[in-house]
């Protein structure tokens, strides 16, 4: 593996695409050992597409884009305007509040960061935000968004390591409103310093927030229909996705009318390069997966954690640094499908609760998204504002800082995360 | 010849966008079936199977608009010759790989071809396999066209600067 | 020369099998003075099962832990032994291995197919029917949503016995079972600890439907590679560790029923193993395997 992995760096250097070069690299695996039939590479990769639980990728990436041309995430905005208009930081701070608006529709941060950079990317710029923090905050905003019920991370943890989905859907309210705390602190202390403007300065009437209440209310409902079709039984949790593809469907023909043809077809054909973009990396990664299982990589991470480490706390904090630095090179994706299933066992071992672990797990690996060099919401993001990645590096290290602090918390305060599904699905 | 591949971009286009919608409608309709007490099971398998295609062509769509994910810390330092260079040496690395991704691809459907589906007996699970290798032509098509353009000098759409 | 095995299985490292995996690869190695090692891989870590049985077929020194209605998938006839009450003890199970008819089989699947089974004496244990409505007969299965794995002789077994079979993945089944999208699962006892479903089911029907034997598959191109004494301390050991395991299996049945009953799962056994059986009949005539049947039974005495 140490040859595959110096082809992987040298490859990613030339500027190659990242999916390309680690499907290359992994292929290398083969070629030192013969003795392999050269056809598992293709097997592999194309398994990746057949494994029930990765629909819900390209599923979230299209509702996404769906509720895009359906007028909710205009409305949303709106919303998120009359909220958070006044505080320091004005747009910035309406961008979070957006992601975690949006995070109860959508699953997916860099579906979100995507359409975020597009819809307001320009207007931060314009207030004459820096275009490194505008890219950061929209970026790192994002994370909200798989946190808050439904998540992409949650469905992948919660099948391959065979942890309730309900549970640890309810598990992500209280981490998303610390992780949208510790942001928004953020942009409050970097916009006073800069002297960045707040949205408005007066109070909105009571009229026009009860107008803005009202448009956003069928985005403000889905999680609850989402809840009732959980509970109703009809649908299980790899089937989220479809389901939020039909509502928006619903909600942008019959309730916002915004959606026709033309908009129909600008959505769907928007989506391929998403989808594919995304896709191609994963299952690909999959040739590079499996010389690291064939050298039995993950039995000598889960040993050598036990060794370093004496107890649950200091394995769980040993998991998230390796999380946090994996993810500045591999895409959260492919992270949680490669390292559930030796990190979870762990953790159990231990002591850990799942659902603890998973909520932290996933937070940690989603965060790899944001963090160069390889990093699918922060590209989305940079190549939509054309901002370098080292003017994005700069500028995004205290967002950076505020998250994995915030992650680093929860470890040692398992309550805030289980709180709520005690609540709703009774102490485990 | 660029009218035929126009047309075959356009098919791709259609053909990923409308398994991706198709899908979207089967995972739905085994939802409701099952809740209506009449389980569909061959919706899953037919689900996935699309899934492949549209995944695979989706690839192609994404490497032709240049919107797969790369790192250009290093190489946008270059002075433009050698950053030609460069490329020109990445897409030669890619095509050799799509040569293998074919001929194994179309070797493993081949060699396979016995092995069903499991859900839907009779079906061959070829059907799925075949995907890869006929996206790997259509990459490898793209490939060589961004090739030829890196060559006459007159790259189209250069990659993001990042 | 020596020899690699890379034995894969989809179960988790606590399961017993797991245990008799390792012991079946030590023995090898030891009675063969290292001239042949088996590293065995748990929880699929080398890929989906249909994918490593391809690879055997390519001849790649790869083993699986497969069933016989995944084999059936390559000689039709093999799924018969997948199918409702087809045999009912560890004895008929040991029986089988000197049935002509089934050698037969085998032959025509290392022969034809390039898939050598080892042995098939590693036994999971009896499936039951696990629910949260008391099941004494197959009317009262009638409209339940079973989740069954998707092969044919599973699918059409279930439903022969009174259910509606549900495919789905196995991580997907608890929360399903929890929302209510399935009424029950179809497992052997030893499942539900694991997999927590007594939190989400009140009833286990002790339906005995199918006798769980498992195939230890490996290439057959590279089982004719090996020298003759390897070849038969693979086999021989491969039988010894599977009779002690599925014997412990079924053992420990006993200490998972009352873990269950503790639990507060409450055990059907008045069961009416007659209409079962004779319901059971109907998988068979759906999929043509009514004289695959006859024949081995005729070969085993049942
Ligand atoms: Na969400
Ligand atoms: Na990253």
């Amino acid at each position: 593996m140490l040859i595959v992995s110096v082809a992987f760096f040298l490859l990613i250097l030339i500027g190659m695409p990242v999916a390309f070069a680690i499907g290359i690299s992994g292929a290398l695996f083969f070629v030192q050992n013969p003795d392999l039939p050269f056809t598992i590479p293709v097997q592999v990769t194309i398994s990746m597409t057949q494994n029930f639980a990765l629909l819900a990728v390209p599923l979230f990436i299209l509702a996404g884009n769906f509720m895009n041309k359906s007028g909710i995430t205009e409305q949303l905005l709106n919303l998120a305007s009359v909220m958070t208009g006044r505080w320091k930081g004005g747009l910035a701070q309406v961008s979070i509040a957006l992601s975690a608006l949006m995070g109860g529709v959508s699953g997916s941060a860099i579906a979100d960061a995507a359409m975020q950079a597009r819809m307001l990317g320009a207007g931060m710029l314009q207030r004459g935000m820096s275009k490194g923090f505008a890219a950061g905050v929209l970026s790192f905003g994002s994370l909200l968004t798989p946190v808050i019920p439904p998540g992409l991370g949650m469905i992948l943890y919660g099948t391959i390591g065979q942890v309730s989905i309900g549970r640890l859907f309810a598990a992500g309210f209280a981490p998303a409103l610390l992780l949208w705390a510790a942001l928004g602190m953020t942009v409050w202390i970097v916009a006073r310093r800069r002297g960045y403007p707040a949205e408005r300065t007066a109070r909105m009437p009571v009229r026009e927030v009860g107008s803005a209440l009202r448009g956003g209310l069928w985005a403000l409902l889905f999680p609850v229909f989402l809840l009732v079709g959980l509970r109703m039984g009809v649908f299980t949790p790899s089937e989220i996705g479809a389901f939020a593809v039909v509502y928006a469907m619903f909600i942008g023909v019959f309730v916002y009318r915004k959606l026709r043809r033309a908009s129909f077809l600008e959505a769907l054909e928007g989506s391929l390069a998403d989808v594919g973009s995304v896709m191609f990396l994963i299952a690909l990664s999959a040739i590079f997966t499996y010389g690291i299982v064939l050298e039995s990589v993950p039995d000598l991470v889960a040993e050598w954690i036990m060794a370093v480490t004496g107890g649950l706390n200091g394995a769980m904090l040993l998991i998230v640094l390796a999380l946090l630095i994996a993810g500045f090179f591999i895409d959260s994706t492919v992270l949680i499908i490669m390292l559930t299933p030796i990190f979870l066992p762990l953790v159990k071992d231990l002591g850990g609760d799942p659902v603890h672990f998973g909520m932290v797990f996933i937070i940690a690996a989603t965060i790899g998204n944001f963090t160069p060099p390889v990093g699918a919401a922060m590209y989305a993001v940079c190549s939509i504002l054309r901002c370098p990645v080292g003017v994005y590096t700069r500028e995004s290290v205290p967002f950076f800082l505020a998250v994995a602090l915030v992650t680093l918390a929860l470890v040692f305060f398992p309550g805030l995360v289980l709180f709520i599904p005690d609540l709703i699905f009774g102490a485990s | 010849m660029t009218r035929v591949y126009d047309l075959i971009c356009k098919a791709e286009a259609a053909i990923a966008g409308s398994f991706l919608i198709v899908m979207v409608a089967l995972i739905f309709l085994g939802g409701v079936a099952r809740m209506m007490h009449v389980p569909l099971n061959w919706t899953t398998d037919v689900a996935t199977c699309l899934f492949a295609w549209a995944c695979f062509f989706c690839a192609d769509v994404a490497w032709r608009r240049d919107a797969l994910m790369s790192i250009e810390l290093v190489t946008e330092r270059l002075t433009p010759a050698r950053q030609r260079l460069l490329v020109l040496v990445n897409l030669v690395i890619i095509a050799l790989f799509l040569l293998f991704v074919i001929g194994s691809g179309f070797w493993l459907s081949w060699v396979s071809r016995a092995r069903s589906f499991q859900g839907i007996p009779g079906v061959s699970y070829s059907l799925v396999t075949m995907s890869l290798p006929v996206g790997g032509l259509l990459l490898l098509t793209t490939t060589c066209l961004k090739i030829r353009d890196e060559i006459r000098g007159r790259a189209t759409h250069r990659a993001h600067a990042l | 020369e020596t020899f690699t095995l890379r034995f894969n299985h989809v179960l988790s490292p606590s399961e017993p099998f797991h245990e008799g995996f390792q012991t079946w690869a030590k023995r090898v190695e030891e009675r063969t003075n290292g001239g042949l090692k088996m590293r065995v891989f748990h929880s699929a870590q080398l890929g989906v099962e249909e994918d490593i049985i391809e690879q055997m077929r390519q001849g790649a020194n790869v083993g699986q832990n497969t069933d016989a209605a995944r084999l059936g998938s390559y000689v039709p006839g093999i799924a018969v032994i997948n199918g409702p009450y087809f045999v009912e003890t560890l004895d008929e199970v040991k029986r089988l291995s000197s049935s002509p008819t089934v050698k037969k089989w085998m032959d025509e699947l290392a022969a034809s197919r390039g898939l050598r089974v080892v042995c098939f004496d590693w036994v999971q244990g009896y499936r039951n029917f696990f629910t949260n409505k008391p099941v004494t007969t197959p009317a009262d299965l009638a409209s339940q949503r079973i989740r069954t794995p998707p092969a044919p002789i599973w699918q059409e077994s279930i439903r022969a016995l009174g259910a509606a079979p549900v495919a789905m993945a196995f991580g997907d089944m608890y929360p399903a079972l929890q929302q209510k999208a399935i009424d029950g699962v179809e497992l052997v006892y030893n499942n539900i600890p694991g997999g927590r479903f007594y939190e989400v089911l009140k009833y286990a029907n002790e339906t005995k439907h199918i006798m769980l034997i498992n195939f230890e598959v490996v290439s057959a191109q590279f089982f004719d590679k090996l020298p003759k004494d390897y070849q038969t301390a693979l086999v021989e050991e491969c039988q010894k560790a599977g009779q002690e395991t599925s014997a412990r299996i079924l053992a420990s049945e006993e200490k998972v029923r009352a873990q269950l009953k503790e639990r507060g799962m409450t055990i059907t056994e008045n069961i009416d193993l007659a209409a079962f059986r004779k319901a059971g009949e109907k998988a068979y005539q759906a999929l043509n395997l009514t004289e695959a049947r006859a024949a081995v039974y005729k070969d085993i005495g049942k």
